[in-house]
């Protein structure tokens, strides 16, 4: 069903709304920015994998990728991004993981 | 010995990490080595950057520090990389290495440069219709009272 998906009910709470009429029930709950791709919005063609720095918050603390529906990046440059964190992390720019 | 093909040009990023202790001219030295097998393979350095000593991000032959260093390369012989390799490889001062090919990242590059340029360039002329076309549509506000689902 395609009511399943959606939180029912959790966080109307406020109560006091004043829209005079019908109720707007079911939607309008909660507001979720919308993440856009940081690479698209700056216009990247190519992701250098000799700054770390840039790759830095793409990774988790301990080296692991971030998966794209954390970081809101788009397909192509996840794509592009994990190439060059891989090539980072092969010449010792950025780390494979904690413990080594 | 075999024949080395020819290839089209391509463009290389080279760098490799030397043991921290190092004196520059040592460096130096096996930088001007490189340059000129590569060189002698058909192809040249057109950019030599020392990035200096940096902490490594992990343990590389005990090593926690290592001296880097960047060539960017152009070549047009199917060997050339191979044997800057053997040569790294060979080198007791070098620890780690690594060669990425960078030509076809370049070109896509371009490519996606021209293509917003373009449609940078195309857009002037479609913006103009939809200002006159386009009256602010207000959203209908509905009143009628359909009751919604929140039976839950």
């Amino acid at each position: 069903m395609a009511e399943e998906g959606r939180p029912q009910g959790g966080p109307r709470e406020g109560g006091g709304a004043k829209d005079s009429g019908p109720r707007r029930g079911g939607r309008r709950q909660y507001f979720r920015k919308k993440k856009v791709c940081r690479f698209c919005s700056d216009r990247v063609d190519f992701i250098d994998y000799k700054k770390p720095e840039l790759l830095m918050p793409f990774v988790q603390e301990r080296g692991k990728i971030l998966p794209r529906r954390m970081t809101g990046t788009c397909s192509r440059h996840q794509r592009w991004l994990t190439v060059a964190i891989k090539h980072a992390r092969n010449i010792a720019l950025m780390t494979f993981g904690a413990g080594h | 010995m075999e024949q080395p093909t020819i290839i089209e040009e391509r463009l290389y990023d080279l760098i490799f990490i030397c043991q921290p202790a190092t004196p520059e001219e040592e460096i130096d030295k096996l930088i001007a080595i490189l340059e000129h097998t590569a060189v002698e393979r058909g192809g040249k350095v057109e950019k030599a950057e020392k990035w200096g000593a940096k902490r490594l991000a992990y343990r590389v032959h005990r090593h926690r520090e290592g001296y880097y260093v960047l060539l960017t390369l152009r070549g047009t012989h199917s060997d050339m990389v191979h044997e800057l390799e053997r040569r790294l490889k060979v080198s007791d001062l070098v620890i780690k290495f690594q060669t990425v090919r960078l030509d076809e990242e370049m070109k896509r590059q371009k490519k996606l440069a021209q293509r917003r340029e373009r449609k940078a360039a195309r857009r002037p002329r479609r913006t103009p219709p939809p200002p006159a076309a386009t009256p602010p549509a207000a959203p209908p506000a509905h009143s009628g009272g359909e009751p919604v689902a929140a039976a839950s």
